[in-house]
């Protein structure tokens, strides 16, 4: 199996268990919690982020309730109609307020729904994002707390937009008011903290038969450390105590992981995939194992950052992101961020197809989640953080799906949020700047 | 102890007497009352010392009071001052007798901890080893470090993390050795210019003569240089996406792609606004760092005629679109006749041409198989026998090993290999899971020095032949011996003083010794840290990524010259020379150096003068990311140029409020302020004139005759009563103290060649060493030659020795 150049039906078969099955490695740290979990399936919070704007003539459903109709962009979740809500009428009225390029303080505000402080230096300030509150909920539960993902780097320093830190815009995540949490942008990285440093493309008489020799190795210089200890001076054979400690612990480890359960793992990702579309779907792969596994149960993406010029030829936009949305009502433009648009709805609905084939529990891992799907600005040429463009999928605490819900003109974006956190099973009262709860429901 | 009479000859010519009771007598007199029990000031309480043994008990103490004493640091000025006559008595009797301590000292070469490799060692060691240059070590966690260096044996431990990633590189490396290069799929990283030109304050647009700027565009703000790390050979692909707008009605724009300042490709893109424009190239490039430049060539040609740049424009204006508003039929026109790309009025006027982000992809096409160089160094044997699998794995741990085998430490491997076969792999994996073994035992990992069988009853004894190779070449390459120094070693001639000055001057001459420079001279100067240095964008927009590279390279070159031509070591004080690059000696302000390769210049004219303090990196490495610090510059002077570190301030002591610097008052008057506070300015009255004397350059080592609204002023009062104006000055009353420079840089070489801190016995090494240096012109092969044959690197204490002798620092 190829996780940069195979086919759909690949990457579809990874988490089916037809791709190698391999004992989990040595760490600790790489261990996913499989054991000993309670019986019943714990939520899931995840937030799919689209960067500048969403053309929303063709994104906003006229109707509202149940018989709303899927627009030109909504088009590629059809088949999902009754796992998702559209929600329109939200606003984040901390970006309004708020000082700061008109990029910066979208992004810089989505999640926490609190102001970003307009500042290009290292005393940025915004505020705790709704799902590190889930984070924080799961920790104790889970090996890696939350993840932060993203699909265009991010590694920028100082200004980007019109004097506003690049962290407002290379984030999405705040684990509290003055720490923005770094995006995962590479999918090795992402691979080796979820599962280690072994080949899983090996067969599984290769990786049992190295398995063995490492074994060996690490026996072998315990026995010659140990007999060269005898014959060394006070301070050397403090160091190889040392060494021998590590060999005892590092060996302690493999016995413990020979015992964990298996599961099944794609190749090793080489490194940030050339395609796009592959590359995100990957990133989607990594996530929906992390979820499955219950490694993590909390995990936000980028497609994109805020002011991205990624240029996208495979659907016929050689233009760059960023300009375009500049359309200034002009209708070739429009046309070509609606396909943008499209795609990255195409690309979302990939993400959800992953969750319902995967079993967790009684059910599916779309079953016992909360997806938030959309964009800190509605409309990218007035850099317009009113009546979002957002939608939210999955089941977790009885969410149902079907529906177009119009929130009163105005609501809090944060309304929402403590909707999601309670369905995810993190019981919140207010969140940001919230007024109360948005009943996906109701 | 008996009191001891040094008769001394004064400046006057008298001679008098002085002895012990002299020294008590004046420290009751000029000390005690603010060093005691109660008061005691610095925390220094001399009250008890009232023995001669307290001369070899409190040595470090005596010490500090002399060097205080000499620079009339103490007592202070708010105190009565001694007669000269007796405090130049006083520091004699006691320098006299710490010499005649140290001289009566029993010898003791010490004893060095087994020293684990570093990263460094570790890479460098593979490379040589297995002729695979991976790196393996760069995913390892940093090294501890000690006295100032991370190759200190005591302070190198060693984790079960570490453990894990040894068994990680040595499969990495091995396989690479002996089935080639990884296979990678070719993968894409992505970087970002981090900050954008059109952002940054107080700058002129373009610059102020269009005829004379960098064709090349290098050094211009528009370009943008990153340093990439190739994981193996193989085809890459650059992607370099554009940025920013020219005046309407220029010529095409010229973006050109650089690798380590060589031009790979240039293009021409015609537009006006640039923004997410990208042009591509396919290039075979070696496994390693590179540095990647994106830059605009002949940026300031073809302007619009009214620039008055070099040759303008002929072209017709271009009709351009209303930049308010709906767009008007006219302006639809426009759009659809010139492509999507927007022509406003407002961008009319900028040249804020810039690179949005370069990607690197690939690889895409790679070599396969071993390489030749590993093939030969590990199958020595041809045949795929079992005896030649021995003869194999034995010379590899001996190799490995840096020393001979015995055949009973070569058979677990041995039996890796068995093993591996008896599972049905083939002959070379069974090799493999061999030399995998190699590189974890203790033996590879760590440099153990063995007591020698028949050393008898003996205090200390020679190193082995083998330890001795092993201590020189890690010392001069940061890697194992070559064949050089193992043949002579097997042969038992390397002690020989001719073979040993032979290879001294062969190793440094061997492009290998520049591990020196970056591990040695990188840490003791510490300018390794430019790597991570951030100045503030908003205040130094000038400093970005080829300047950053441009600064470490002067300084590297600088050192090479150094120890490759031989000269002397007080260049690293002052010296006429230096070497830059375009770019760099544009932003020094120094005429007539052109291109991207660095030169040798002459700055014997340059205000700036020569030597260390008068580069870019080590003036950066001294500031803070807004602003210089003569406190910071000072205490760095101190530490490392005159070995005479200041201890640390005492707490509670209000910072300086950096926002009103260079505003409501000079950053020297704010700091004569806070030395006005005595706890403050024992300490301060040493370190800031050394660092005001560096005032004229700022905190990124860019001249400057401004600080913010204040003319700066670069003079300095030493404690001596000394005064000096500006950089130069500086230097030349800083080689007034040579001795103490050279013992210093001794001291830390010393300490690095080690890998252990320095004790006292090791004091009269490194005095015998300095004074040997200033008979011998201060050459650096010299002040290496004299480490190299010091009895604390030939020799090494033996553990049934007694363990006094040697008190710790």
């Amino acid at each position: 199996m190829n996780f940069l150049t195979g086919k759909h039906i690949d990457r579809r078969m990874l988490l089916r268990g037809a791709g190698a099955v391999l004992g989990l490695p040595l760490l600790d740290s790489m261990r996913p919690a499989l054991a000993a979990k309670a019986p019943q399936s714990p939520g899931r919070v995840g937030v799919v982020y689209v960067p500048n704007g969403i053309v929303m003539k063709d994104w906003l459903p006229e109707k509202t309730g149940a018989d709303f109709t899927f627009t030109r962009i909504l088009k590629p979740l059809e088949r999902f109609r009754d796992d998702i809500v559209v929600v329109s009428g939200l606003s984040n009225h901390a970006a309004v307020k708020a000082k700061g390029g008109g990029h910066a303080k979208a992004s810089g505000s989505f999640l926490s729904c609190s102001q970003p402080k307009y500042t290009a230096g290292a005393d940025v300030r915004a505020g705790i994002t709704f799902d590190q509150i889930a984070a924080q909920k799961f920790a104790a539960d889970t090996r890696v707390a939350s993840l932060q993902i993203g699909c265009e780097d991010a590694r920028m320093i100082g200004n980007c937009d019109t004097g506003s830190s690049c962290a407002y815009t290379n984030s999405l995540s705040w684990k509290n008011p003055e720490t923005p949490m770094a995006v995962e942008v590479n999918p090795r990285s992402l691979f080796e903290r979820l599962f280690g440093t072994v080949d899983p493309s090996l067969d599984a008489a290769t990786r049992a038969r190295r398995a063995l020799y490492k074994k060996s190795i690490l026996d072998m210089t315990r026995e010659s450390t140990q007999s060269l200890v005898s014959t060394l001076g006070a301070q050397d054979k403090r160091k190889m105590d040392e060494y021998l400690t590590s060999i005892r612990e590092v060996e302690t480890r493999i016995a413990k992981a020979e015992k964990d359960p298996e599961i099944p793992l794609g190749e090793k990702p080489s490194g940030i995939p050339f395609d796009y579309t592959e590359y995100v779907k990957l990133m989607f792969d990594l996530q929906v194992i992390a979820f499955q596994a219950d490694i993590s149960r909390v995990s936000t993406m980028m497609l994109g950052r805020e002011g991205s010029v990624r240029t996208y030829p495979e659907i016929g936009v050689p233009d760059p992101h960023h300009p375009l949305t500049h359309h200034r009502g002009h209708p070739d433009f429009i046309e070509k961020v609606t396909k943008i648009n499209c795609f990255h709805v195409e690309l979302f609905s990939y993400f959800l197809d992953r969750l319902q084939a995967t079993k967790d529990g009684d059910g599916t891992l779309l079953d016992h989640s909360t997806i938030l799907y959309g964009g800190a600005l509605s409309d990218g040429n007035q850099h317009s953080s009113h009546n979002l463009p957002l939608l939210a999928a999955g089941h977790a605490g009885g969410q149902k799906g079907g529906r177009h819900v119009a929130a009163k003109p105005m609501t809090p974006a944060a309304n929402l949020f403590v909707d999601m956190l309670n369905r995810a099973g993190v019981p919140v009262e207010r969140f940001g700047d919230s007024t109360g709860r948005l009943d996906l429901n109701g | 102890m008996t009191p001891r009479i040094y008769l001394l000859l004064t400046s006057l010519g008298t001679i008098f007497a002085y002895d012990s009771a002299d020294v008590f007598a004046f420290v009751k007199k000029n000390c005690v009352a603010c060093h005691n029990a109660s008061v005691s000031s610095g925390d220094i309480n001399l009250a008890g010392f009232e023995t001669a043994q307290s001369f070899d008990d409190n040595r470090e103490i005596w010490e500090r009071a002399v060097s205080k004493i000499k620079t009339g640091e103490m007592p202070p000025p708010s105190m009565k001052k001694p007669p000269a006559q007796e405090s130049a008595a006083l520091t004699h009797f006691l320098e006299a007798e710490f010499a005649r301590q140290d001289r009566t000292a029993k010898p003791d070469p010490g004893r060095i901890t087994a020293r684990r490799l570093n990263r460094t060692e570790y890479n460098n060691t593979i490379r040589d080893l297995l002729a695979v240059d991976i790196r393996p070590a760069d995913e390892f966690p940093n090294d501890e470090a000690a006295f100032g260096f991370d190759n200190i044996g005591d302070a190198l431990t060693l984790s079960p993390v570490l453990l894990e990633k040894y068994l990680y590189a040595a499969e990495r490396a091995v396989r690479t050795a002996i089935f080639g290069p990884e296979k990678r799929k070719p993968a894409a990283v992505h970087y970002s210019a981090p900050v954008r030109i059109n952002d940054t304050v107080d700058r002129p647009a373009l610059p102020k003569d269009l005829f004379h700027y960098d064709e090349s565009g290098l050094s211009t703000r528009h370009a943008f240089h990153v340093l990439h790390r190739f994981p193996v050979d193989g085809e890459y692909s650059f992607r370099v996406v554009l940025n920013g707008h020219r005046p309407n009605q220029s010529e095409p724009a010229t973006p050109s792609f650089w690798i380590d300042g060589k031009m790979i490709r240039e293009w021409s893109v015609d537009a006006t606004d640039l923004e997410g424009q990208i042009v591509e190239v396919r290039v075979p490039v070696t496994a390693g760092e590179h540095l990647l430049s994106a830059s605009y060539l002949k940026n300031y040609h073809g302007l619009p005629p009214k620039y008055n740049g070099p040759q303008p424009s002929a072209r017709p204006p271009e009709p351009m679109i209303s930049v308010r508003g709906k767009l008007t039929e006219k302006d639809i026109e426009v759009l659809r006749k010139y492509g999507t790309k927007i022509k406003t009025d407002r961008i009319e006027t900028r040249v804020d041409n810039r690179f949005e982000s370069i990607d690197v992809g690939g690889p895409f096409t790679q070599p396969q198989g071993p390489s030749p160089a590993s093939t030969r160094q590990i199958f020595i044997c041809p045949q795929q026998t079992p005896a030649c699998a021995q003869t194999i794995i034995t010379t590899f741990a001996r190799r490995a090993f840096r020393r001979p085998v015995r055949p009973a430490e070569a058979a677990p491997f041995v039996q890796l290999y068995s093993l591996a076969r008896q599972q049905g792999d083939g002959f070379q994996e069974g090799i493999a899971t061999a030399l995998q073994g190699v590189l974890v035992s203790p033996n590879f990992l760590f440099r153990i020095e063995r007591d020698p069988v028949a050393a008898g009853k003996a205090f200390y004894a020679p190193v082995s032949q083998y330890e001795l190779a092993s201590r020189l070449s890690y010392f001069l390459w940061s890697s194992m011996p070559d064949d050089g120094l193992v043949n002579a070693a097997a042969q038992g001639r390397l002690r020989q003083p001719a073979v040993l000055r032979a290879q001294v001057q062969r190793m440094l001459r061997d492009a290998k010794s520049r591990a020196l420079i970056e591990n040695f001279a990188g840490q003791w100067l510490q300018f390794r840290n430019i790597d991570v240095m951030k100045p503030d964008p908003g205040k130094f927009p000038d400093f970005d990524e080829s300047l950053r590279f441009a600064m470490r390279r002067e300084t590297e070159l600088f050192f090479e010259e150094m120890v490759r031509k031989d000269g002397s070591v007080l260049n690293v004080l002052d010296a006429n020379y230096t070497y830059l690059n375009e770019r760099l000696a544009r932003f020094y302000g120094v005429a007539g150096v052109t291109g991207p390769a660095f030169q040798r210049v002459d700055m014997s004219q340059s205000p700036r003068g020569g030597g260390v303090l008068a580069q870019g990196s080590i003036l950066t490495i001294s500031s803070y990311s807004t602003r210089t610090s003569p406190v910071l510059r000072g205490k760095w002077i101190l530490e490392n140029l005159l070995n005479a570190p200041p201890p640390p301030p005492p707490p509670a002591v209000p910072s300086l409020d950096e926002s009103k610097t260079g505003e409501s008052a000079s950053l020297r008057q704010q700091m004569e302020e806070h030395r006005k506070n005595p706890a403050c300015a024992s300490c301060h009255s040493r370190m800031d004139p050394l660092g005001f004397g560096l005032e004229n350059f700022d905190a990124v080592g860019g001249w400057r005759t401004m600080d913010g609204k204040f003319p700066v002023d670069a003079t300095g009062t030493l404690p001596g009563g000394k005064t000096f104006r500006g950089p130069v000055e500086l230097k030349a009353s800083l080689l007034d103290g040579k001795e103490a420079f050279v013992k210093g840089m001794t001291d830390k070489l010393l300490t690095y060649a080690l890998g252990r801190g320095l004790e006292r016995p090791d004091r009269r090494v490194v005095a015998a060493v300095a004074a040997q240096l200033a008979e011998r012109n201060y050459r650096f092969s010299a002040l290496v030659q004299s480490i190299v044959e010091s009895l604390p690197f030939q020799q090494r204490r033996l553990s049934a020795g007694p363990l006094s002798g040697a008190k710790s620092e």
